[in-house]
């Protein structure tokens, strides 16, 4: 299967400053995949790298095997719901399907009126007068009635209340799984993802700090606790993400290539929000070996 | 895309359809009196140098108001339709600039719109492409309907203008100074240029109000400089000398006692546009100065030429001046020169809109934010 974002030293610099540096990654197709990282990270960055909004400072980019917003034809293959989901304030529903039907050679217009009469929208009714979570659903029915093979999701949710919040992720992933779309999604909290995303990509500091499916990144990660001790001490095989020590205790979250077999850890399993949010605060240089008691 | 530029531009389309038929209708209604005038003022048919007597007569006729009651506006309603018609010729292109080009990129980057429609099936070349095309050749189209108007309207002042009426409000010749921008083909090129100068002061300036500013004096600039520095060299001028009567100058002083002379005629070519002119001697060498003899003719108010004025006898002064040898010579553009000027500036402004153009489409393609 080919893959949907291919990145090769992927960078953005806005003059002096990079906001997306040495992004290597593969994300294959048929994948929801959830963007994480703090504000600032350059998710937006990358996201606009993906869909040709942003030329890139450093590297390469392939979408769907093409370069972004190269032609109509690579424009049709992906859509795109960006921060805030901007609409035409001055313009109703019914006039942006028309100019969706207008702009897309692949729109499926039963679609986009069939979304529309299930949120109850009136399709005379101006944009701008419609609530945060109106906006996002008339913005994502723009992007997903092109019918595009990939769907990038700038922060979808960030606006919305927590009720929208999820009114908003299950009818994105009914679409998704009616018409076999992979997706990408950014946010800053994993929790808004954390139910529908199978793959995952921790940004931080402009760097990718980890990316994978998530049921791999589960299995390969395991809250380790037992008596205190260097984490610098650990057998190789064993990548410590975070340690955090109490006088008696060593409590690690630690990437293993396979089961960890000292007895002296008491091994537990941990959940994708643990796991990210030990990336996200994983300092970018190495921590000091830590002093132990003897 | 073409359904998208109509629906984004269909208010201000019908807003300029508006102010051109308000125009045309005011127009309209006070033409048939002006042709009327016109008919019955003996121009028809006069020959010769009875005409331009005739012509004046029938300006003055209009400029007075007589016999152009029934307006309840009064008396000088065809002065005040002649300059306000030719002043909304003047910033037509202005407007066309500030609410038709400003707004087209720098609304979309400031509502954060440009995401939704760039990421259509559309390229951002086609969407400009279209864009620019469809507005641009609207707005060029405008611009010169309601030149085309003005001039229908104005035949009759214009025709008694070529015919030598002067002394009135009216007697500003085709190559005037709004003149020649309002009529003849010029409205085009001013209208592609203030349109191409909007949208790409949006791009630039990314918020529509700040570039609405930037356009407007942009384009005030280039109505200002273009007359005085780039309209009268876009064809070689030719030269002539003649003597201070048959140019139609006078002697002026200013400070002291420097010899100005400004030509009026150009002997042998009716309707020339008079760039510059200036006093010589025989020899053909710039005069600055006032012969001493001639002094006696200046009248000095103030003692030591600090007050001079030409007088009190300025044909005496002429004729002094002319006496000593001193000639008038001219540098003017022909009357033939007036299609080929009206076509090498409407092609001048058609260049800076086709290069604002391009610019707007390369940086469209590399923006970066």
């Amino acid at each position: 299967m080919t893959a949907v974002i291919e990145t090769e030293g992927l960078g953005k610099r806005y003059r002096t400053r990079w906001a997306l540096a040495g992004c290597t990654l593969s994300i294959p197709a048929g994948h929801v995949v959830g963007l994480v990282g703090p504000n600032g990270a350059g998710k937006t960055t990358l996201i606009n790298l993906a869909t040709g909004m942003l030329a890139p400072s450093a590297g390469a980019i392939e979408v769907l095997g093409g370069r972004p917003a190269a032609d109509s034809a690579q424009l049709a293959r992906v859509g795109y719901l960006a921060q805030e989901a901007p609409v035409y304030a001055g313009f109703s529903i019914a006039d942006h399907l028309r100019l969706g039907a207008h702009l897309n050679p692949g729109w499926d217009a039963d679609m986009a009126r069939r979304r529309i009469d299930r949120l109850d929208l009136d399709p005379r009714q101006k944009a701008g007068k419609l609530s945060g979570g109106q906006r996002a659903q008339l913005a994502l029915t723009l992007a997903v009635a092109k019918r595009p093979e990939l769907l990038i999701l700038d922060e979808p949710v960030a606006s919305l209340d927590p009720l929208a919040r999820r009114e908003f992720l299950q009818d994105l992933m009914e679409t998704v799984a009616e018409h076999q779309v992979s997706v990408v999604l950014s946010s800053h909290l994993i929790s808004d993802l954390e139910r529908v995303c199978d793959y995952v990509i921790v940004l931080v500091d402009s760097r990718v700090r980890v990316a994978g499916p998530v049921d791999e990144l589960l299995a390969a990660h395991h809250l380790l606790s037992g008596p205190r001790r260097d984490p610098a001490s650990l057998p190789a095989g064993v990548e410590v993400v975070s340690a955090s020590h109490t006088d008696v205790q060593t409590t690690l979250l630690a990437r293993t290539s396979g089961p960890v077999l000292d007895p002296a850890w008491t091994v537990s399993e941990l959940g994708l929000e643990d796991l990210v949010l030990a990336y996200m605060k994983q300092p970018a240089t190495r921590s000091h070996p830590l002093e132990v008691l003897k | 895309m073409m359904w998208l530029t109509w629906r984004q531009f269909r208010a201000q389309a019908i807003a300029a359809a508006a102010a051109l038929v308000a125009f045309a209708i005011v127009l309209a209604l006070t033409e048939s009196r002006m042709a009327s005038m016109y008919n019955s003022s003996g121009l028809l048919t006069c020959h010769g140098g009875a005409c331009s007597g005739l012509a004046t007569a029938f300006l003055v006729q209009l400029s007075s108001g007589q016999g152009v009651s029934f307006l309840p506006v009064g008396a000088n309603v065809y002065v005040m339709l002649y300059f306000l018609s030719v002043l909304i010729i003047l910033v037509a292109p202005a407007i066309i600039g500030i609410f038709w080009g400003a707004p087209l990129i720098a609304r979309e980057l400031e509502a954060g719109t440009f995401r939704l429609t760039w990421n259509q099936s559309v390229t951002r070349t086609r969407w400009l492409t279209v864009k620019l095309a469809l507005i641009g050749l609207a707005a060029m189209a405008v611009a010169e309907a309601f030149s085309l108007l003005q001039a229908w309207w104005a035949a009759p002042i214009g025709k008694a203008v070529g015919l030598g009426g002067g002394a009135s409000i009216f007697s500003e010749g085709r190559f005037g100074w709004f003149v020649f921008p309002t009529h003849g083909i010029t409205p085009i090129g001013y209208a592609a240029f203030a349109f191409a100068l909007g949208v790409t002061a949006g791009l630039l300036v990314r918020r529509p109000i700040p570039a609405m500013a930037v356009t407007l004096a942009i384009f005030a600039a280039f109505q200002a400089f273009v007359p005085l520095w780039i309209r009268p060299n876009l064809f070689p001028t030719s030269q002539t000398t003649a003597t201070i009567a048959a140019s139609g100058a006078n002697v002026s002083l200013r400070a002291n006692p420097a010899l100005t002379l400004i030509a009026s005629i150009v002997p042998g070519r009716p309707g020339a546009w008079i760039i510059s002119s200036e006093g010589v001697n025989a020899a053909g060498r710039p005069v600055g100065t006032v012969p001493a003899a001639c002094e006696s003719a200046i009248s000095d108010t103030l003692g030591s030429h600090q007050g001079t004025t030409a007088g009190p006898d300025p044909a005496a002064l002429n004729n002094c001046v002319a006496r000593h040898g001193i000639r008038v010579a001219e540098s003017y553009q022909p009357a033939s020169h007036y299609w080929p000027l009206q076509l090498a500036e409407t092609g001048f402004y058609l260049a800076l809109a086709l290069a604002l153009a391009w610019y707007c489409f390369w940086r469209l393609n590399r923006r970066n934010s």
